[in-house]
């Protein structure tokens, strides 16, 4: 029996269909059923538009990071077993998790490069989401919460960075609340709250655990959950404008009702599922599930890559006293770090905030309706122009801060002398 | 009492003390929450070391000497039967910052300052903190990190 039909066997036994409610699916109608009756399926549309299946269109970016979200809660919660959020302990549980337990060094391997890989998706899928113009109307909001999920994401890192209490842990996150105590009014006492006290030290590492093991997955969890249940509200994910067909030109009480998905379809504004041409949409069992499982393979086995040949660096135990020289942040704050090389204030505050104000009100003050659901869309070039010059300058920023920044953050040139000690070396 | 029937939109007194009393309590709940939570989290008690403290006796420093004092983060400067004491605090970041043949620089960001602790070169808004230094009656040199002073006042002994 190849396992395709052990597993159609099993959900047509009296067993099988008491869990999934809906045997195996054999016609449209049950293909609808089978999406609806099921708690984690029912997350997503009974159909989809083809559109939102175009690997070339979406590049999957938010379902990678989703799945890395899920690795991480899952290598972090193994994690969470051995680790001691004390300053006299962290640091030798790190060593344990390396040498001691059966898989440590292999879970912690995962947790670290899912995590940096997930800013990496994050940062990507915002600007896919710019180039494609997919934040415009109706969609603006869940533009503004992608913003929060970007910053809960950055946060989690950050919070995380300090927890093994090494040398680059205690340095990066020393100058990194320092920053924040450069903030106008507010800098000193939102530095003292962070860090409990004046210095980096027990209070602080008992605070970022707790933000990073409970408050900052809370609040992304949750924001998760609000971004995708908008993506479907406002239309699922964003397309060229179609024209529009004859039932969707009429009022909706009219709709045909012999559809085989009910109202749970609808959706507000002017692109709703129903009324379109049906020769758009394809049922999401298996067209959608299938493409969701596929990917979700290659993600876990990407991070499984990284982790079975490449470690997690683990510095020295923080030393109070000596910071190594030079001091970097990790590699997606070092463009903000080369900025605050030049002004603590201009890159530790005034910048970041200017970006996230740039970031909020993007959606609200960009109200063109062209050119959405297309790539680098001719109508958009001056949005498309701009954009991508500041992408630009942050990564010129950002390699500048990684490759050309040697001892007392003077310029070193990589190729010629041996590069400073970075993450994965 | 009988419900409205929609669209009657005149206010009644009761009404309007019922509405107006409803908003202040749930303001007054909502904002007390607030502000009890963050004073919560902001700690009364901090286990770090103490600012005032002894950095042993004058004799200890060779004349001329610069001495780095690690727990403290702080150089003990003596010239003469003159002492002073400076933060090793880069006023940047809080990196540490280290000893160079013309003054201090920081590892982090790179700057530089001069023997008296003026920025030379590089990001630090201001020059290294000059702590108070006074002698204690068992005749112990006595640092307190919470005064600072200008870089020309000595304890001179």
């Amino acid at each position: 029996m190849v396992p395709h039909h052990l597993w159609t066997w099993f959900a047509s036994t009296r067993v099988g269909r008491s869990i999934f409610r809906v045997g195996p699916p054999h016609s449209n109608l049950e293909r609808s059923q089978a999406m609806v009756s099921s708690l984690l399926l029912h997350v997503q549309p009974a159909k989809v538009n083809r559109h939102a299946l175009k690997a070339s269109y979406s590049l999957g970016l938010g379902l990678i990071s989703l799945y890395l979200f899920f690795i991480l809660i899952g290598t972090g919660t193994l994690l969470m077993f051995y680790y001691v959020p004390s300053t006299t302990q962290a640091y030798d549980r790190m060593k344990d998790l390396q040498f001691v337990v059966s898989a440590g060094l292999f879970v912690r391997n995962m947790h670290r490069w899912a995590a940096h890989l997930m800013v990496a998706a994050v940062m990507l899928h915002m600007c896919r989401v710019f180039y494609t113009g997919a934040y415009k109307a109706p969609r603006e909001f869940n533009w503004l919460v992608g913003v929060g999920l970007f910053l809960t994401t950055l946060g989690l890192s950050f919070t995380g960075y300090l927890l093994p209490w090494d040398q680059l842990a205690f340095w990066a996150i020393t100058v990194g609340t320092n920053i924040a105590g450069y903030a106008p009014i507010v800098g000193p006492k939102l530095k003292y709250l962070m860090l409990g006290g004046n210095t980096v030290g027990q209070e602080a590492l008992t605070r970022f655990y707790a933000l990073h093991v409970i408050v900052l997955p809370a609040i992304g969890g949750l924001g998760v959950a609000i971004h995708m249940w908008r993506v479907r509200k406002d239309g699922g994910l964003s397309r060229p404008d179609e024209p529009v067909s004859v039932a969707e030109s009429l009022p909706l009480a009219q709709l045909p009702t012999n559809k085989s998905y009910g109202l749970m379809e609808l959706a507000r504004g002017t692109t709703p599922q129903v009324g379109r041409d049906p020769d758009d949409e394809v049922f999401s069992w298996p067209s959608l599930i299938f493409r969701e499982l596929v990917l979700f393979l290659v993600v876990v086995a990407f991070v499984l890559f990284l982790a079975i040949f490449w470690n997690a660096p683990l510095e020295e135990l923080a030393n109070t006293i000596h910071p190594p020289n030079p001091a970097k942040a990790p590699w997606y704050f070092l463009g903000l770090q080369e900025l605050v090389s030049y002004s603590a204030f201009w890159g530790g505050v005034a910048v970041p905030a200017l970006i996230v104000t740039a970031l909020v009100v993007l959606p609200y003050l960009d109200r063109g309706r062209e050119g959405v659901g297309v790539w680098f869309a001719r109508e958009r070039r001056v949005a498309t122009t701009v954009f991508s010059v500041c992408v630009a300058v942050a990564i010129a920023l950002t390699v500048v801060g990684t490759m050309f920044r040697g001892p007392n953050w003077g310029w070193v040139v990589p190729w010629r002398t041996p590069p400073p000690a970075m993450e994965g070396h | 009492m009988n419900p409205k029937p929609l669209g009657d939109t005149a206010v009644t007194r009761r009404g309007f003390f019922q509405l107006s009393m409803g908003w202040v309590a749930g303001t007054f709940a909502v904002a007390a929450t607030a502000i009890a939570t963050v004073r919560f989290l902001v700690p009364n008690v901090v286990f770090e070391p103490a600012q005032l403290f002894k950095a042993g006796a004058p004799e200890d420093y060779p004349d001329g000497s610069i001495t780095f004092l690690e727990d403290e983060r702080v150089f003990v400067l003596r010239r003469g039967n003159t002492f002073r004491c400076l933060s090793a605090v880069c006023t940047h970041l809080g990196c540490t910052v280290n000893r160079s043949d013309k003054g201090f620089h920081c590892p982090c960001h790179g700057s530089v300052f001069n023997r008296d602790g003026a920025v030379v070169s590089g990001p630090a808004p201001r020059a290294l903190t000059w702590f108070l230094v006074t002698l204690s009656k068992d005749n112990r040199l006595v640092v307190d990190k919470g005064q600072n002073v200008a870089h020309d006042k000595y304890l001179i002994l």
